[in-house]
């Protein structure tokens, strides 16, 4: 089947059709039970507070595609973030030398993943919980437990740079300055992900490994890159959010990594592996802060933040499985016909 | 074979097949050797690390007292391990349980402030409502995962949000104060010098093990874990089971909230945050196959011991929890990196035999 129908076609190859549906069903009525979500200095404050979740996000589905679970990756972007402030001090250090310092930081972490993972093919959520815990365990217990309100001077700058200022209803809504880097690196991901032999050996490997291997793919090799790749990414995705919170708590992110997950699944990508894309991704990203930041304005006190999370989250996988389920069937249908016509 | 089918043909055995024979009982032994190492290696780690604490500061460490405290401490992790452990044997896992059980425990904290003078009767009510209240938990996620086909560790992870999110919509984030009174004399009471909490945990082990292992419904928990193709050609309804699984798998978190509000007089949504990983830890260091079809409870209780024993000992030595975090994941990893070099070892060697034999299912004890 080469020509799709287009309803197939608007539904997207992984379901991004119907996360835009849900999103616009979403946005529609919490801008019926309060005008004031589409203003623009709530859409800006829901753009900042989806930043750092779409690059931690980016990682995750590189992960899930190649059909692992990721859970360290919070911890790893807490750690690079927090080392790389502690090690700095408060003095004037170049946005550059953080930056390099952090991903360091987090490809070394990544590597540990990576190492673990592809060389013993262990199971990849067991290996990631139990380096979370280590690497959170030697962050508090001999990095720093202390609060850090003193950033390195570049960051504290960088807090506070936006790209956008439009005044809305007396004040002024200001878009913050990383969605130029966070929407780069969704377009780095997206290319590398489809145009590349390693983004395609992601998918390979996820699919099924074995065929992987078969078919030539360097899978142990391409998994080592995968999870230092995703140390990377979570280190990015911690220093903009120390920038952004213009503070250092060794405390932070960790705790927020099933949220993240949650939104990836939502985005379409299939746990098994094989399956995933940066926009729908980043449409779960939205959806899911969407939602914990705008509860509130329709007037659902915020104590429902995590229930309404996890309702979503179950309703996006369970229409998932029912309508795998109903494809599987339909697969069988098609084989019964043909064994007819045969 | 009938018996003089038997007596008549064993004249007739050629050597060979006498050798088969033989050579057939010394495998099955050999291979329930290995069965076994698993938990031998746990029992050798559960006394190493008793001894190594005693070693390092007796005076403390056997303090009737701190042994007292690390029973009552041990059964609510323990059954969460276990809980987990199930889950796993189907290839599933289940990261609710911590979940379930805070909802036990808030439901049964909540009915106690209502009823404040219950009596015996009312009290057993009130537990008894709180229990069903997780077995619910679990039934959800059985629903969700046999009938709908969410995969596990979704589903749970789904309904950890949910069940954690209703719980804090409930109590507003706020710790809950009062337990039925006589749930808390029983969580101090003691026999013949044993905590009762200790007592409960080894009698849901037990029990738990002997569904696992002399029911029809463990041997299809296991079929199913080891390959459910096989298991759903054998005529094993995979929904039920996987039904079961996960309600068992609540009705031993919800038991472990019982524990947990009997133990300590309070109840919140946020308690225990940092046991979801623990009793994976735990279940995996005792001997689990997190890809289903293999695990012992007796594994896990010991794991559940260890770990404890080197929490208790961490304490005493003035390490701080983040030490004992750091000790969990390393712990956790050396198992696995342990457990995966031994199988590919016993792998390469099944894979040169002398002749093709049949495999043996694993049995566990």
């Amino acid at each position: 089947m080469t020509t799709r129908k287009p309803l197939a076609r608007l539904k997207g190859g992984n379901n991004e059709g119907v996360v835009v549906l849900v999103l616009l069903v979403v946005v529609v009525l919490m801008t019926v039970a309060n005008p004031e979500f589409l203003s623009f200095s709530n859409l800006f404050s829901i753009v900042r507070s989806s930043l750092v979740p779409t690059v931690l996000a980016l990682g995750v589905l590189m992960v899930i595609i190649s059909g692992g679970i990721d859970v360290s990756f919070t911890a790893i972007a807490i750690f690079a973030a927090y080392s790389t402030v502690t090690w700095v001090g408060p003095g004037g250090a170049g946005a550059v030398v953080l930056l390099v310092l952090a991903c360091v930081v987090g490809a070394a972490l990544g590597l540990v993943n990576g190492l673990v993972i592809s060389t013993l093919r262990l199971p990849t959520l067991i290996v990631t919980l139990g380096t979370s815990t280590m690497f959170k365990g030697v962050l508090i217990a001999y990095i720093g437990a202390q609060y850090i309100a003193d950033l390195p001077e570049a960051m504290a700058r960088l807090g506070n740079a936006n790209v956008l200022s439009i005044p809305s209803g007396g004040e002024v809504a200001n878009l913050h300055v990383f969605v130029i880097p966070v929407a780069a690196l969704c377009v780095l991901v997206w290319w590398v992900l489809s145009h590349t032999m390693w983004g395609r050996s992601l998918y390979a490997y996820g699919g099924d490994p074995e065929a992987a291997r078969r078919a030539g793919f360097p899978v142990v090799r391409a998994q080592i890159i995968l999870y230092t790749a995703v140390g990377v990414l979570a280190a990015v995705g911690g220093l903009m959010h120390v920038t952004l919170s213009r503070n250092a708590n060794p405390q932070d992110l960790v705790g927020s990594e099933l949220d993240i997950i949650a939104a990836v699944v939502l985005g379409g990508a299939s746990i098994f592996g094989g399956r995933g894309s940066v926009l729908g991704t980043v449409l779960g990203v939205f959806l899911i802060q969407i939602i914990q930041n705008s509860l509130i304005l329709v007037g659902i006190p915020s104590v429902w933040q995590r229930a309404a999370v996890g309702a979503i989250l179950l309703l996006g996988v369970g229409v998932q499985a029912l309508s795998a389920k109903r494809t599987s069937r339909k697969v069988f249908a098609y084989a019964d016909e043909e064994v007819v016509a045969a | 074979m009938t018996p003089t089918e038997r007596t008549t043909g064993r004249p007739t055995t050629t050597p060979g097949r006498v050798n088969d024979e033989v050579d057939a009982r010394t495998r099955s032994l050999v291979s329930r050797v290995q069965m076994e190492r698993g938990t031998l290696r746990m029992l050798v780690l559960t006394v190493a690390a008793f001894l190594l604490f005693t070693i390092l500061n007796p005076s403390v460490f056997l303090d009737p007292l701190n042994i007292v405290n690390m029973a009552v401490a041990a059964p609510e992790i323990g059954l969460l391990a276990i809980a987990v452990m199930v889950a796993m044997l189907t290839g599933g896992i289940d990261l609710s349980v911590v979940a379930i059980a805070n909802a036990t425990g808030i439901t049964i904290s909540a009915l106690s402030t209502h009823f404040p003078h219950a009596g015996g009767a009312t009290t057993g009510l009130i537990v008894v409502v709180g229990f069903l209240v997780g077995l619910l938990g679990g039934v959800v996620n059985g629903l969700l995962i046999s009938r709908v086909g969410i995969t596990p560790i979704l589903a749970t992870l789904g309904t950890m949000q949910l069940f954690n999110g209703l719980a804090i919509v409930y109590t507003g984030g706020k710790t809950l104060y009062g337990v039925p009174r006589q749930l808390t004399t029983f969580g101090e009471a003691t026999l013949a010098g044993i905590p009762l909490l200790f007592i409960v945990f080894v009698l849901a082990a037990v029990a738990v093990a002997v569904v696992l292992n002399r029911t029809p419904l463990g041997l299809k928990l296991f079929l199913q874990g080891s390959n459910e193709k096989a298991a759903q050609y054998s005529g094993i309804r995979l929904t039920r089971t996987l039904m079961a699984t996960y309600a068992l798998s609540g009705a031993l978190s919800a038991l472990a909230g019982v524990v947990i509000v009997a133990r300590n007089p309070t109840a919140s949504a946020d308690y225990g945050s940092s046991y979801v990983l623990l009793v994976i830890v735990i279940a995996i260091l005792g001997g689990t196959n997190p890809s289903g079809g293999f695990g012992t409870v007796t594994g896990v209780v010991l794991a559940t011991l260890t770990l404890q024993i080197v929490q208790t000992g961490f304490n005493i030595m003035r390490l701080s929890n983040y030490e004992y975090a750091i000790a969990q994941g390393v712990i956790l990893i050396l198992t696995l990196v342990v457990d995966q070099v031994s199988r590919r070892r016993r792998v390469n060697k099944r894979a040169t035999p002398r002749r093709p034999s049949e495999p043996k299912p694993e049995v566990a004890q």
